[in-house]
């Protein structure tokens, strides 16, 4: 343990530890699929489509996880990955009349090729510099999106359909909520898996000592490159949905603030830490919503507790767990 | 006895969480969406407020179908993310019709929301040609659109024997929008678009591209987008000494222009959509507003008044607050209007007549040009 | 205009935005140079100089007027305060860090920058505030080609300041001290050298040259608000980086060319003036990748 431990820490690591018997962890996921699965009933549309919002944001904020919080590269521009998803199902939907589920597939290509190309000749840089890169290609993308006819200039896309599935339209917020229920579920499991594979062990020796690593026989530039197609491949499935649940998309939303807020998920609950991640897109996404009163005050807040947390808890709010020594 | 006191006393405290009057059961909640936070807050307060004072006159004169009108604000912070959260949230307390609209942006996703609820949306302000394709049938523009600002434009130039222009926009759905619509038209009248710029919001350095209009030479500079950079604009083109005709579009028409910009703003003129200051019908609308708000209405406060006051109407009319007999009634509206003029809809459901008039900047304020 | 009117205009204004660019890439280069940290919070800091200029001047216009030498009185009394702010930035938020991981301390450096603007967006509303002053509108015409005595007074005031920057790191023993913390800040602790006095005044030089660029540009173009330092920021950066970051004649250099490359990138032509960001950062990006070290930075062996 660390110095910087607190009785709070303490008594967290207890509860945590509670959850190490599989009874009660079964009975708990099984108790949040039963939560999840009746909020639309219970809580009404609003509750539901904010709930939907924030089940985006814990797929976003998984993804840039994996590049900063596995692989320990700042992305600056992640929403670069998810503009990308979301353009390429609003025009190949809207232009060339292709399924969604077939633009889906394409959407997640796109995204994967974009994180090649800018990741490619970058991820050898500095980390400030690549902090600097991605910033840059993020604007690239969005100054793009704004200036060529194919994605509608400033004005974006309006009027992407909604896709079919097996006969179930995906119309309302609460078919959309359950659709975003299940890519976040997707998502936790993929994260886990890929924390506990051997790429994700790989992460882990480059985040804390990159030369050691490479002198272990990894090579560095692949292992950083598949946590950044990774981050992108997630980006490009949540831009994706996005773009249908909306049914509109512009530049605006894919801006250097939203690169930050989903950033802000990541490191707000502890990067690394798969449930701190949900926890931070949670805080990010419900905070303002039940601090409505806040208004202008929501990013000054969030900027604080983030300042806050990188000064006395690096680790973020999500307790540390199984660290004793 | 006892029970009715209890009675009374929980219906009056749930009266008052819902933040409304006593006689909660009693109203018609009318939705106003519109940004109060965010760098537009300054018009989304303008548009409550003028809400505001319609909902209190509607009231006082008895409100409607004997019913007292309540109103909810949504704030949709001029973005489309939040904007879509505050009208899910308006309609799930029940409105039975919503006014407002500043941003297109944020407006645009709004639509299908109370396109699928049935809600009329009588919006105010937004007024993107983008707008139109995406309305399910259930949005009424009162504001002018787009178009009839570009032919404004083009008319009014051109009858000052323009013969050239160059159109610089802020690269945002708005402007874009504007200034594209104004080169199509110009253009169509025969006319030259010599140079046709995109500037970014906050750049405040805008020196290479008054050069390069100033090489293309035109007759006059026609800034699509807002005040604040549009100011920075005007003053850099005048200090290098560009001596043509500058114009500005409906998001620059602010007094603000004239403290940025300057003694650059002297002579500049605007495209505006009717403002309280120019409309005789809102003298009294501008007395109260004054001396309950502490400041003069703002350029959407009497198309907003009016909006509140169409719906309240339409209601009367129709004799229902159900959505599809509003929609349907509101399609039929041929009305004088209150403060700023008639009000009858064309089959796209947008204003059937141009609203626009034009302002020049003189002695730091704006002024009727075209009277 | 001719063609070579065109260019002796641009020339101008690149010059003139080029001076903007070289002061606030010149405190980017200084930090990186003492504690290899790229402070994000670099170009809020000229955006809060805008804003205490602006607050200096009002206070003292009564007495010296909003001219030029008003606008100096705000611009001295602003770069002492922004240069304090500096400090406490670099003691409170940056020197805990300096041993953490550099994802730490660029993630705290993030967190400042967002601190910084969405203080001053919640005192000012996210509006414009007009930077009103009594400058003219009067200059010389040389043929064609019109400069204004105001971008007289600001590229000459640039200039001074940069003389005097050189001046101050190779002249002076703090400067030695400066460039010797900046090769080996542990060599350096043990030679004597205070450290933490020298990254003190580095910090504080940095932010008072970002300050002085945000007053003038405040006064300079007439307004200012909570955004400004956004773009600067990045495009200073990227001039610090063209230059080579953690040379101060580099810098200088940097920003004249980015300054340049701009104004004369609105009018490549078949490329609109929409294009002109893309282009920047397109340039920084071939930059970062082709040449890391800039036109004069030293090659640095050095990694992560």
């Amino acid at each position: 343990m660390t110095p910087r431990d607190t009785a709070s820490d303490r008594l967290r690591d207890r509860i945590a530890a509670r959850f190490e018997s599989p009874a009660l962890r079964w009975g708990g996921i099984g108790l949040i699929l039963v939560l999840m699965a009746v909020l639309p009933a219970a809580l009404g549309q609003y509750a539901t489509v904010i709930m939907t919002n924030a089940l985006l944001y814990v797929v976003l904020a998984l993804g840039l996880n994996v590049v900063v919080g596995f692989a320990g590269l700042l992305d600056l521009g992640y929403a670069a990955f998810f503009a990308v998803g979301a353009y390429t199902i609003g025009i190949l939907t809207l232009d060339f009349g292709v399924n969604f589920w077939l633009a889906l597939p394409v959407a997640v290509l796109a995204a994967a090729i974009a994180g090649v190309i800018i990741g490619g000749p970058t991820l050898r840089l500095r980390s400030d510099y690549l902090a600097i890169v991605t910033l840059g290609f993020g604007e690239i993308v969005r100054f793009s999106a704004r200036n060529l006819a194919i994605t509608g200039k400033a004005s974006g896309l309006s009027g992407i359909g909604q896709p079919w599935l097996f006969g179930w339209h995906i119309a309302t917020p609460t078919d959309f909520y359950f659709v975003f229920c299940a890519l976040a579920i997707l998502a936790v499991v993929v994260s886990l898996r890929l924390e506990n594979s051997r790429l994700g062990r790989a992460w882990l020796y480059v985040r804390h000592d990159e030369d050691v690593a490479e002198a272990m026989g990894i090579n560095r530039v692949a292992v950083k490159l598949a946590a950044y197609v990774t981050g992108a491949i997630f980006a490009a499935i949540g831009g994706a949905f996005f773009a249908a649940n909306l049914g509109a998309i512009s530049p605006e939303s894919f801006s250097f603030t939203q690169s930050v807020l989903i950033l802000m998920a990541v490191i707000l609950g502890g990067m690394g830490k798969i449930p701190g991640v949900i926890l931070g897109a949670f805080i990010v996404i419900l905070g303002p919503e039940l601090l409505r009163n806040l208004g202008e005050l929501r990013l000054m807040v969030f900027a604080v507790m983030l300042l806050l947390i990188m000064l006395f808890r690096p680790s973020g709010i999500w307790p540390k767990r199984g660290v004793r020594s | 006895m006892k029970v009715l006191t209890k009675a009374a006393t929980a219906g009056a405290l749930l009266a008052l969480m819902a933040g409304t009057s006593v006689l909660a059961q009693e109203t018609i909640k009318i939705g106003v969406l519109v940004p109060t936070t965010g760098s537009e807050a300054t018009y989304g307060q303008d548009m409550a407020n003028a809400v505001t004072i319609a909902q209190a006159e509607i009231n006082k004169a008895g409100g409607v179908l004997g019913k007292q009108l309540s109103m909810v604000v949504g704030d949709d912070a001029c973005d489309p993310q939040q904007s879509v959260n505050a009208a899910t949230k308006l309609v799930s307390q029940g409105v039975v019709a919503v006014v407002g609209g500043y941003c297109s942006g944020a407006t645009l996703p709004t639509l299908k929301i109370f396109g699928d609820a049935k809600i009329p949306f009588v919006i105010t302000a937004a007024n993107s040609t983008k707008l139109i394709p995406a309305n399910p049938g259930n949005a009424f523009m009162i504001n002018s659109t787009g178009d009839d600002q570009a032919t404004k434009a083009v008319e009014f130039l051109g009858a000052k024997g323009i013969k050239s222009i160059a159109i610089v926009n802020e690269g945002d759905a708005y402007s874009q929008d504007l200034a594209t619509l104004t080169q199509k038209s110009w253009e169509a009248a025969g006319n030259k678009v010599v140079d046709f710029e995109t500037v970014n919001k906050g750049e405040q350095d805008y020196s290479a591209i008054v050069t390069a209009i100033k090489a293309a030479n035109p007759d006059a500079v026609f800034w699509t987008a807002y005040y604040a950079d549009g100011g920075l604009l005007i003053r850099q083109l005048r200090q290098s000494g560009y001596q043509g005709v500058i114009a500005v579009g409906d998001g620059s028409n602010s007094t603000k222009l004239f403290d940025i910009a300057g003694k650059a703003a002297e002579g500049v003129f605007a495209f505006s959509n009717p403002t309280a200051e120019f409309l005789p019908a809102a003298k009294d609308f501008t007395a109260t507003y004054n001396s309950q708000f502490g400041t003069a209405p703002g350029p959407y406060a009497p198309l907003t008044y009016d909006g509140m006051e169409l719906i309240a109407d339409t209601m009367a009319k129709a004799k229902s607050t159900d959505g599809a007999a509003l929609i349907t009634a509101l399609k039929a509206t041929d009305s004088p209007g209150w403060l700023a003029g008639a009000i009858k809809f064309t089959d796209k459901n947008t204003l059937a007549r141009s609203n626009f008039i034009v302002l020049v900047g003189k002695d730091g304020a704006w002024a009727r040009a075209d009277q | 205009m001719s063609v070579f009117d065109i260019i002796s205009h641009q020339l101008v204004n690149g010059l003139v935005l080029g001076s903007f660019y070289a002061l606030v890439a010149l405190g980017y280069t200084m930090i990186f140079g003492v504690i290899k940290l790229l402070n994000f919070a670099h170009g809020d800091l000229y955006m809060v100089g805008g804003f205490l200029g602006f607050l200096s001047l009002s206070a003292v216009a009564s007495v010296v007027g909003s001219d030029w030498p008003g606008i100096f009185i705000a611009m001295f009394l602003s770069m002492i305060a922004v240069g304090c702010i500096g400090v406490v930035i670099e003691r409170v938020a940056y020197h805990p860090m300096l041993a953490a991981p550099r994802l730490s301390i660029l993630i705290t450096a993030l967190a400042v920058s967002l601190v910084l603007q969405n203080t001053v967006l919640s005192l000012t509303g996210g509006q414009y505030t007009a930077f009103k002053t009594d400058l003219g509108f009067g200059g010389i015409n040389l043929g064609s080609l019109f400069i204004s005595y105001n971008q007289m007074v600001l590229v000459a005031t640039s200039g001074v300041l940069m003389i005097a920057l050189h001046l101050f790191v190779t002249r002076t023993q703090f400067g030695r001290a400066m460039r010797a913390v900046s090769i080996d800040m542990d060599m350096s602790q043990l030679l004597g050298i205070n450290v933490p006095v020298i990254i003190a005044v580095t910090f504080f030089i940095g932010s008072a040259l970002a300050a002085a660029a945000g007053t003038m540009a405040g006064a300079y173009y007439g307004s200012i608000w909570y955004f400004m330092g956004f773009l600067i920021g990045l495009k200073a950066f990227t001039a610090a980086v063209i230059g080579g970051i953690g040379s101060i004649p580099g810098a200088m250099l940097g920003g004249l060319i980015l300054g340049l490359l701009e104004a004369f990138g609105t009018q490549i032509p078949f490329i609109g003036s929409e294009w002109k960001d893309v282009f920047s950062f397109a340039v920084l990006i071939l930059v970062l990748v082709l040449k890391p070290t800039g036109l004069l930075g030293k090659s640095e062996q050095e990694r992560m």
